[in-house]
């Protein structure tokens, strides 16, 4: 399983809209939750409300200024912008979005191209065995040690046992310590005596 | 017959169960037996005094996954009608879902290795445990919120927006368990472990489903309602 990655998509035709929700459900590479926005005045709302990675949307909807000021305003400006286009855009405005989709692109060309975007979103995202520290990390974390008491023993920086951390649920896709034991005893790291004690 | 559209008051209720098994659920939720022969869904809504136009929505929405924004007139949902639709889901959830996938789990894990399945039924037990809270908190804090804004009355503490604030997606970790034992567990007893995976993915569908109608269905009506609170 991959990360979830939130899409939301601001288009008011039905059509297009379950059109391109069709092909977004046809991707594996990521575990997508589609938000649709049909109605533009609930955009900002909806953004706020719902966090989005990824946001579809009609440039001639908004127009250049409003992605601008979107991509500079604190809440919206992690949000990547695709702009979908059903007629002539003028190259100015296209330039501003992170990736621009035309209603005559084929299926492959939009999935690579959201494909693409998703995968810079979690460039860190690496799918390989686990090293020998972050075992001996897991270890650590289903005694119940916290953070900065693993860094101690471990002689590491409360910043190095964070990162360890975070590419650890990346790998196994497990994010609860209580997830990580269940892990770490089935895979022999660690007994049920150990972590009692 | 595959359906494309809405189902309607007019149609019959064995054809949307038929076509749609799991609305099973929703209906014993709002308190529907089976055996309605061949009555619309408005004649079996009207003869359990269920509200069909709470239904209808519900069942519109998991099954199509959208509003339909012409039948979303303000006010035309009986908040009543949906509230006793999730007390009865959380009911479900944790009087009977859950306690079953438990035991089916401590039935097919491998009692030769205590240690795993104890492993596997703590992760889980701390599970269910999240769950309850995530309920309780509705139960105890969201509904009688509601009800008094139904009376008329609004809380100067509380807003329906501390609620989608905090309100997590519940299955997540019912998944993790899931992603666990398939990746990692080897058992014998293929069959037994197969029926609880089963369960496991549908459950957490179950949870998706039903924080989905929270979200898209209770929060814009509460939202609603406390706009028409705040004017009066």
């Amino acid at each position: 399983m991959n990360t979830k990655i939130h899409i939301a998509i601001a288009e008011p035709s039905v059509i297009i809209r379950g059109g391109i929700i069709n092909l977004l459900r046809q991707i594996r590479e990521a575990d997508i939750y589609i938000i649709e926005i049909p109605d533009i005045t609930q955009l900002e709302f909806m953004l706020c409300r719902y966090k989005s990675d990824v946001l579809i949307i009609n440039p001639a909807l908004v127009g250049y200024h409003a992605i601008h000021q979107m991509k500079h305003s604190p809440d919206l400006n992690q949000i990547r912008y695709v702009a979908l286009h059903n007629a002539l855009a003028d190259p100015l405005t296209l330039g501003i979005f992170d990736e621009n989709i035309t209603i005559y692109d084929s299926a492959e060309q939009i999935k690579t191209k959201i494909v693409k975007l998703c995968h810079k979103e979690q460039s860190s995202e690496v799918k390989q065995e686990l090293s020998v520290r972050e075992k001996e990390i897991i270890m650590e974390v289903v005694k119940g040690l916290t953070n900065k008491q693993i860094a101690e023993k471990l002689c590491l920086s409360v910043h190095t046992v964070i990162t360890h951390r975070r590419n650890i649920a990346n790998k196994l896709q497990i994010h609860s310590p209580a997830g990580l034991t269940v892990y770490a005893i089935l895979n022999k790291l660690v007994s049920l005596e150990d972590i009692q004690n | 017959m595959y359906r494309l559209g809405k189902y309607r008051r007019t149609d019959k209720m064995s054809d949307l169960i038929c076509e749609n098994y799991s609305m099973l659920l929703v209906m014993s939720r709002f308190g529907i037996p089976v055996g309605f022969g061949d009555l619309t869904i408005e004649e079996v809504c009207t003869k359990n005094n269920v509200d069909v136009r709470t239904f209808l929505t519900v069942v519109n929405l998991l099954i199509c996954g959208e509003k339909d924004p012409g039948e979303q007139d303000p006010g035309v949902l009986s908040i009543p009608s949906l509230i006793t639709y999730l007390k009865n889901s959380h009911t479900y959830f944790l009087g009977f879902r859950l306690p079953t996938i438990r035991s089916k789990l401590i039935e097919v894990l491998d009692s030769s290795d205590s240690q795993i399945s104890t492993a596997i039924i703590r992760f889980y037990d701390e599970y269910v445990e999240q769950v309850k809270r995530h309920m309780e908190y509705e139960e105890q804090t969201l509904f009688p919120y509601i009800d008094s804004l139904l009376a008329g009355k609004k809380d100067p503490f509380y807003q329906i927006k501390v609620f989608c604030m905090q309100h997590d997606q519940i299955d997540a970790k019912l998944s993790e368990l899931k992603n666990i034992i398939i990746k990692y567990y080897s058992s014998g007893n293929t069959n037994e472990l197969n029926s609880v995976l089963f369960d496991i993915f549908s459950c957490s569908g179950d949870l998706a489903s039903h924080n989905f109608i929270e979200d898209h269905l209770l929060v814009p009506e509460i939202s609603r309602l406390e706009r028409n609170v705040r004017k009066k």
